[in-house]
């Protein structure tokens, strides 16, 4: 710290006493940690008489998320006298149109960044002033703003953190003991360019520009003294202009993913989904229902030698329920739910290569033992890939049961055109003052915009009505899944 | 060399004792100033009117308040280059009251604040380098980065307090050891004029009142709790009356001399006599924190007129220059030595090394047993202390 006041010290006592405050005001908007004395630089102090001490004025953030902004409108003009609180131009931000404020004294001097100017990142010059009394004409532009344009990429600001602030532990020294550490930052980009090239640091090369910039010049002149040659170290990844060498797609490294083929399946599942969850405003309702009836009345049939599984009661029951309320057996159709003639229930079976969906055509005609059977063969060549398109092409109605699989409720997505889904959950035991009881939660899916929350609650009702009740579904009639779509 | 003495007031503020007319060096060493007269409430007699300061007095009220005027501005202008990130609130505009007040106590009395802070700190004896790196988050600030702007201390300084109005008992609290330790010292405890309304303000009072504990109560009125204006916000803006039973002052808290007479009359009372209430009244140019433009709720035309009108540090200058204590000259050579001071300052605390992560478990417990650990926010950390 010592050394760096000795240091800062003998810049300024080279400068006329009421310019020195400005001059250690210069370095407060830089992030990067490198000090802005390039004005201060000795050289330049003795050649330029005409040097005016400036105050840079940066873009500022004006919103915590800001990262660059747009100049709309200067509200001061070249030339005019700036004082605390005054409002210098409007930014517009990510958010909203802000004014900036200045809390410093003098005239303002050059616009460097003028009105109407479009993303500007924060903290590029955008304006200089002088102080009062000064010549604001003969202002000196710093030939960092005249080097790079007001609309350069946003990346390129960060960039000198990484080179000059990764020195923490002995910042003063490091950053500010020497002069000539003074014009680093002043290079152009073909002069980094050639400093990388040749290896070369820029603290070695006399500078010659204007306050104190390293000149394209300078390095080529030292470069030709020292007889220099390129260096072997390749540039560094922070050349972009040279896009030849690209380096090949099988060396990048860090591939931390492997690449899974899509099957052709699974694309239009992904496809339809994607549609599904992006295009239909899903809507939600769950109900629990007493299983202890279809319990007892699944031992009855067991010991008579009839088994069928929950899931074909269930498959009976939400077609008992979509007779009762019609207006959720429907698909969106042009602009519209158009109701099913048939209750077609497709019945979600995971396969190999992902979920497929075989019909149970006219379900609420179908007794629970033709339901059952018609589910064990379809989703018996589902598996094995063998279904016909039109056995899982169409429906009217999805049903997707994970309770098999212990799920206690879930979501699913809607199979389009179709307005609902039922996602089923497992059994499960829950006390009450009656003693344990076994329940299910399942919870319907569906498009608010064919149905509402009165009709997706009746539907529910019935639904659980049926399950409560699964003596009534063993009623149907005795005419085969054929016969019974022809009678329709 | 000879001046002479008159403290018999004129009809204008300031009186110069001593002014060498056309002489670029001041030699008058003291001056007197008269200042706006103070409302008071159940007292008979308030602070002397007729205010007398030496010239060194002055050169150090004018830095001090130049410096913390310049550290806002330094700060403001950090945190819009996303250096300084998080909560910010500035001073500017208030910066008599704290180093007027401070003109009149020691160091060894105690003042709490809430989280407009940083001239406090200062104020206190933080410099301007540990104000500026505990805003950028680097081990080199006065609470070693882990505070930032609402959570500064110093020596007898206990805050910077983020809780709205949650100081002011705490501020009781401080004023009731020092009355049981049989200290000759006084608390200050500030608040704003939003915080004035809540309950725990009164509770304070109270308490304070029963036992006649040595407390100063400030309410520093800037005009705007956030984005309310006293008048829309409180029954009464008569803020020095609003302790009831507690004796008040009301004070111009743009002049200098005026806060430091004041409190220096408080702070005689409250050791005598127990609490009493000042309310410095002041302005605040920038908005409640750094994401309140502040031209929402008050018309930049407002704030242009009190800093061209009211502005505690260009007044003062005023006063003195014309008094003949300090020549413009000296002004301008403060001035430039402070720019440059902030600004060295501020390109240390912008390069000042960060805390490692390791302290995030270090000042938990005081005086935490050897080798003793700590979980962090998972049960799978367990952190060396200290």
């Amino acid at each position: 710290m010592l050394k760096m006041a000795a240091s800062a010290g003998k810049i300024y006592c080279r400068l006329p006493k009421s310019k020195l405050a400005l001059f250690a005001n210069l370095n407060i908007f830089r992030k990067d940690g490198i000090a802005l004395r390039y004005v201060a630089n000795e050289r330049q102090m003795h050649s330029s008489a005409s040097y005016l001490a400036t105050i840079k004025l940066d873009m500022p953030s004006l919103s915590p998320t800001m990262e660059k902004g747009n100049i709309i409108k200067w509200y001061k003009k070249e030339g005019d006298t700036v004082s605390p609180g005054d409002v210098l131009c409007k930014i517009e931000t990510d958010k909203a149109m802000m004014d900036m404020e200045t809390e410093e004294t003098g005239i303002l001097a050059k616009i460097i960044v003028p009105a109407d100017s479009k993303d500007v990142p924060i903290g590029s010059l955008i304006a200089l002033l002088v102080e009062e009394g000064d010549d604001w004409k003969n202002v000196q532009i710093p030939a960092e703003a005249a080097a790079k344009p007001p609309s350069k990429p946003a990346t390129e600001t960060p960039t000198p953190v990484v080179t000059t602030a990764a020195v923490p532990a002995s910042p003063p020294s490091a950053a500010l003991s020497s002069d000539h550490g003074d014009h680093r930052h002043l290079v152009g980009p073909s002069v980094k360019k050639l400093l990388q090239e040749y290896n070369i640091s820029s603290n070695d090369v006399p500078a010659t520009g204007p306050a104190g910039a390293l000149l394209k010049g300078d390095v080529l002149n030292y470069i030709n003294s020292k007889k220099l040659s390129k260096s072997v170290t390749p540039p560094a990844a922070s050349t972009p202009s040279t896009p030849a060498p690209k380096v090949e797609p099988a060396a990048a490294p860090g591939a931390n993913y492997i690449d899974i083929p899509l099957t052709s399946m699974r694309r239009t599942i992904a496809k339809r989904l994607t549609e599904s969850k992006s295009t239909i405003p899903h809507a939600y309702a769950s109900i629990d229902s007493n299983m202890g009836a279809l319990t007892e009345l699944r031992k009855t049939l067991a010991a008579d030698g009839v088994k069928i599984s929950v899931n074909d009661f269930i498959v009976k029951a939400a077609a008992l329920a979509l007779q009762r309320s019609p207006k959720v057996n429907a698909i969106w159709a042009n602009d519209g739910p158009k109701l099913s003639q048939s209750v077609d229930i497709s019945v979600a079976v995971a396969t190999p290569n992902g979920l497929i969906t075989p019909i149970v055509k006219g379900a609420s005609y179908l007794s629970v033992e033709q339901i059952s059977s018609t589910v064990k063969e379809l989703s018996g060549r589902a598996k094995e890939g063998k279904l016909l398109p039109h056995e899982y092409q169409g429906g009217s109605f999805s049903i997707s049961n994970l309770g098999m699989f212990g799920i206690t409720e879930f979501s699913a997505v809607i199979n389009p055109p179709q307005l609902a889904i039922l996602a089923i959950g497992t059994s499960r035991t829950e006390a009450s003052m009656k003693g344990n009881q076994l329940k299910m939660t399942v919870t319907l899916s569906y498009d608010s915009r064919g149905l509402n929350e009165v009709e997706a609650t009746r539907f529910l009702e019935e639904f659980r009505n049926a399950l409560e009740n699964p003596q009534f579904m063993l009623g149907g009639t005795n005419l085969d899944s054929a016969a019974e779509a022809f009678a329709f | 060399m000879q001046f002479f003495r008159t403290f018999r007031p004129l009809g204008n503020n300031t009186v110069p004792l001593k002014a060498l007319q056309g002489c670029s060096y001041s030699t008058a060493t003291e001056a007197v100033h008269n200042v706006t007269p103070y409302k008071l409430h159940r007292l008979e007699e308030g602070p002397k009117t007729t205010v007398t300061y030496g010239r060194d007095e002055a050169l150090k009220y004018y830095r001090q308040m130049r410096t913390i005027r310049v550290l806002e501005t330094t700060a403001a202008n950090l945190y819009k280059s996303k250096i300084i990130r998080g909560f910010c609130h500035l001073y500017s505009g208030q910066e008599a009251v704290a180093v007027g007040m401070e003109g009149a106590i020691t160091h060894e009395d105690s003042v709490i604040t809430a989280y407009r802070a940083h001239g406090w700190t200062y104020t206190r004896g933080a410099d301007v380098r540990s104000v500026l790196a505990e805003l950028t988050g680097r081990k080199t600030g006065c609470a070693n980065g882990k505070g930032g702007s609402m959570h500064m201390y110093a020596k007898n300084f206990y805050g910077g307090n983020g809780i709205v109005g949650a100081q002011v008992p705490l501020g009781a609290g401080i004023a009731f050891a020092h009355k049981y330790k049989n200290e000759e010292k006084v608390c200050i405890a500030l608040y704003g004029d939003g915080a004035a309304n809540q309950g725990q303000i009164f509770e304070a009072y109270n308490i304070a009142k029963l036992w006649n504990l040595p407390c100063i109560f400030v309410c520093e009125n800037n005009g705007y709790g956030m984005g309310t204006s006293m008048a829309r916000s409180s029954a009464s803006v008569d803020y020095y009356s609003r302790g009831d039973y507690i004796p008040g002052i009301w004070v111009d808290g743009m002049d200098v001399l005026a806060v430091r007479e004041a409190t220096r009359f408080a702070k005689d009372y409250a050791l005598k006599n127990g609490p009493i209430v000042i309310e410095a009244f002041t302005y605040r140019y920038h908005g409640h924190s750094m994401s309140d433009p502040g031209t929402s709720y008050r018309t930049r035309e407002e704030v242009q007129e009190v800093r061209q009108k009211r502005d505690p540090i260009g007044k003062f200058k005023d006063v003195i220059v014309q008094a003949g204590v300090v020549s413009e000259a000296e002004i301008k050579k403060i001035e430039e030595e402070i720019k440059k001071e902030v600004a060295d300052a501020a390109e240390l605390a912008k390069n000042d090394p960060e805390l490692p992560p390791e302290e995030l478990y270090t000042h938990v417990y005081m005086d935490p047993p050897p080798n003793f650990k700590i979980r962090g926010c998972d049960d799978s950390i367990l952190a060396a202390t200290r």
